[in-house]
């Protein structure tokens, strides 16, 4: 149970805290409850240290019991720790975070002493981590974050984050290997920074990666002694995610491919030889990828076929490698239609499309956004990829959004090619809520040292924003193209209880 | 009223059997004979109807054999007509349901009977054949009842005083409107037809059904429904299949009415059974198999030539078109009032 449910917070960035969170939940609950009630209450500082310090003794006692709660319990532990050694070595960001709350920060510290105000998740997580490692430890180490949080506001120092994006930043991605948990398998370290770099991007390849990856960590896994391996292999692959997620915020397809595995793990039988087990756990991840991706890409490039017609001109935003590859088997069927690649910076995802299209003898035109409001006007269909894919709208490369209201617009269909690994039952309205900021950096172009953002972190009063995803809504999507067949996005739901109840 | 045409079925085959030899039946004529005798048949149970005369009159044989035939009876059946989308509905439903009846007889006598042979297994399979065509009939007869419960559904929509906008001449439609007037309703038709010199043949029996029954009809043509729009409460129009993503294949002059219904906010209702849904996904109108030609273009040259075409096609099939979802209000089957999306979410409880 336990695995599984923290699983299912693994798969957004956001939403990483709230793992932690999650995890510690029993405890902290307590923990929280005793924090809030007395302050909302305004009772005085003595009180609530007295009401807290008692819950919190309560605690352990109700907890020596049942296994599932140690088990949860050594996990707040370690994430406790983690937590610390993240804020040893990069306290930069825990500045920063706070620092995005200048506005209330201050005040409320002042009012509510050491014990600190209902700060935002991320920082509370980190709070509540060490408490629920011990009451002891923990208040020093508040006292210290809240002190913390006026030092970072100073005046000189300008918040270089949007505010309206403000709780999407975050940790700043990893950038080298050190520091990373002495449990991290070396493939994992090589892998985090692929994807931090987008050598590793899109999706799938990113899920189907980490699977292998996975692979390789079962392979080197020998369970320590007096343990097992449902559990610890459970424990040392969250340490394997945790690393990933500091170096890029995990795909919608790999959460799901985790939540799988998860469940899997969990699901060998403790009496399964260790042997055993590792290369039966293998087989289910090659399984798994044959399945979910290899076979689901060529079952959708044939389901996607039978819309390309002779003469279509056939618009794709960026790059999605079961776009290419339905456009690839329209082609080798003898299809006559042409290929409009629209892109966008700062990644130029289509640059690689186009000139793989174009090698194959397809004509290509290439244009960037903006020159979309012409050549809609040319374009039979649009086909699109997708980071995931929920019932009210795509999630997908920032810009995709754009594509797909101008094709409404004239009228255009517009075809989603999915497999059902990235489909979510998760619903967003908007692309604010949840989305993924890039380094602001990426924007500027690089080797132009006239650029005239080159120097935009002195300018005062100027932000960069780069945003990775947008949200379409669905009433601009005509039809989902899954393995399951061809759905419209109001659909979403019945094929995600379909795909992960057999 | 439902008894006969099962009985008819049977009929037919062995007049047809002498010419050809048992094996070979006549499934073209079987249906083309079935939609004639019985005008309260719909396609896709005519469809199946000939299916399982088929099966009945062929002998038994493997689970593979029977499915293959059945395969190709379905594709030379779809290849008689030219537009084959309301067939293959039923064509469709049929060969999954078999599709699913063995599998669960197969997987119940593996589980009874786990260690008897070959021999066991077809005893099993005779059963199971048997029990299919007893039910089979069950199922088309079911599919014919459902009318009477959409009507049940639909005559909530006809209140007093209301106006219906109505096309076509759709038996689910005459069915809910002889509904709601058999129950006292106060309501009027306006019935948008092709051409204004009298009422066309199709159109007679739902409208002089309605004037039977005391209700105010007035019948205008497809130029006029704009103007006629402002004194209209809803539309309501039946369907010959409903596609995947929750649009009609209906009559020619439906989308116009859909989208003129939407222009000015009325309701669009659409009364199917759900045995007219059809796993076709099509992008819009002009993505449909239906075999037909909307436009066709000439010179004054070619004028004579055409108007001689015309005449021959007026033997054939109705003209359809494809009234996209974002039209419809809502779709009445038998198992009650659901939106256009809710479609899809059938057909793939249907086919998983």
């Amino acid at each position: 149970m336990a695995p599984s449910e923290s699983a299912q917070d693994d798969t957004m960035p956001s939403e990483k805290d709230r793992l932690d969170k999650k995890v510690t939940n029993g405890e902290q609950k307590v923990a929280s409850m005793a924090e809030h009630i007395p302050g909302t209450n305004g009772t005085g500082e003595a009180a609530k240290g007295s009401e807290q310090g008692q819950k919190l003794a309560d605690v352990p006692k109700e907890k020596e019991l049942s296994g599932k709660e140690k088990k949860e319990l050594a996990k707040a532990q370690k994430i406790a720790k983690r937590a610390a050694e993240k804020q040893k070595q990069q306290g930069q960001p825990a500045v920063d975070l706070v620092a995005g709350n200048k506005g209330e920060l201050p005040k409320d510290s002042g009012k509510k002493g050491p014990l600190g105000p209902a700060t935002p998740a991320k920082t509370q997580h980190k709070k509540t981590g060490s408490t629920s490692a011990g009451a002891q430890s923990s208040l020093p180490h508040r006292q210290a974050l809240s002190h913390a949080a006026p030092a970072a506001a100073e005046p000189g120092k300008e918040n270089k984050n949007v505010a309206l994006f403000d709780h999407l930043y975050g940790h700043p991605r990893r950038t080298t290997v050190a520091g990373a948990g002495k449990d991290v398998h070396p493939a994992v370290l090589a892998l985090g920074i692929q994807m931090r770099n987008y050598i590793v991007c899109g999706s799938s390849a990113r899920c189907v990666a980490m699977l292998l990856v996975f692979k390789r960590v079962i392979e080197s896994y020998t369970t320590p002694p007096r343990n097992s391996l449902p559990r610890h292999l459970t424990i040392l692959l969250s340490s394997q995610i945790d690393y990933l997620v500091s170096c890029r915020p995990i795909s919608i397809s790999m959460g799901n491919a985790i939540r799988w595995l998860k469940v899997e793990i969990s699901n060998v039988d403790v009496s399964t030889p260790e042997s055993q087990a590792k290369s039966d756990l293998c087989d289910l991840i090659d399984t798994y990828v044959r399945e979910k991706v290899t076979v689901a890409d060529q079952v959708i490039a044939n389901k996607a076929n039978d819309k390309i017609e002779d003469g279509d001109v056939i618009m794709t935003f960026a790059k999605s490698s079961i776009v290419q590859q339905t456009l690839v088997e329209a082609f080798r069927r003898g299809k006559r239609f042409r290929v409009i690649v629209v892109d966008s910076r700062p990644l130029l995802e289509g640059k690689n499309l186009a000139r793989a299209l174009a090698d194959l003898g397809l004509e290509v035109q290439y244009s960037l956004t903006h020159g979309i409001s012409h050549v809609i006007r040319d374009t039979t269909k649009v086909f699109l990829g997708a980071h995931a894919m929920m019932s009210t709208g795509l999630y997908s490369r920032v810009g995709t959004a754009l594509v797909a209201m101008s094709a409404k617009e004239a009228n255009v269909p517009v075809i989603v090619c999915c497999e059902s690994v990235k489909l979510t039952e998760r619903v967003a309205l908007d692309s604010f809520v949840h989305n993924e900021v890039a380094p602001a950096e990426e924007l500027i172009i690089q080797g132009k040292p006239s650029s005239p953002l080159s120097k935009w972190v002195d300018v005062p009063n100027l932000q960069l924003l780069n945003l990775m995803y947008d949200l379409t809504p669905a009433e601009y999507i005509n039809m989902v193209v899954t393995e399951y067949g061809i759905i419209p996005p109001s659909s979403v739901p019945v094929i995600i209880r379909l795909s992960t109840n057999t | 009223m439902l008894t006969p045409p099962p009985e008819e079925n049977t009929a037919i085959p062995p007049s047809s059997d002498p010419n050809n030899g048992s094996p070979s039946f006549n499934l073209v004529s079987t249906y083309k004979n079935i939609l004639s005798t019985d005008l309260l048949i719909t396609k896709p149970i005519a469809a199946i109807e000939s299916l399982i005369s088929l099966l009945s009159a062929s002998p038994p044989s493997t689970i593979s054999e029977t499915l293959s035939l059945l395969e190709s009876a379905t594709s030379e059946l779809k290849d008689s007509v030219p537009n084959s989308i309301a067939l293959s509905a039923g064509t469709d439903l049929f060969q999954r349901y078999l599709i699913s009846t063995l599998q669960q007889g197969s997987a119940q006598s593996a589980k009874s009977k786990g260690k008897r042979s070959s021999s066991g297994g077809d005893g099993d399979f005779r059963a199971i054949r048997a029990h299919l065509l007893a039910n089979g009939r069950l199922f088309a007869q079911r599919a014919n009842e459902s009318r009477g419960q959409i009507a049940k559904v639909a005559r909530k929509f006809v209140r007093d005083g209301c106006t219906v906008l109505t096309c076509g001449r759709s038996r689910v439609v005459a069915a809910v409107l002889g509904a709601a007037a058999e129950d006292g309703a106060k309501f009027r038709v306006v019935y948008a037809q092709d051409s204004n010199d009298g009422l066309s043949k199709n159109s007679a029996d739902i409208v002089t059904e309605l004037w039977r029954k005391d209700i105010p009809v007035a019948t205008i043509t497809f130029a006029a429904l704009a103007a006629s729009l402002p004194y209209v409460t809803f539309a309501l129009v039946g369907a010959e299949s409903v596609v995947e993503n929750g649009g009609i294949v209906s009559g020619m002059g439906t989308n116009q009415m859909g989208l003129l219904a939407k222009s000015v906010g009325k309701p669009f209702y659409v009364v199917a059974e759900s045995h007219k849904f059809v796993r076709v996904h099509p992008l819009s109108g002009d993505d449909l198999p239906l075999g037909q030609k909307v436009l066709d273009f000439s010179t004054q040259s070619r004028e004579e030539e055409k108007e001689h075409e015309e005449g021959k096609r007026k033997a054939g099939d109705e003209v359809v078109d494809f009234t996209p979802p974002n039209l419809i209000t809502a779709i009445v089957t038998e198992s009650g009032v659901q939106t256009p999306s809710a479609v899809s979410e059938e057909l793939i409880k249907i086919w998983f």
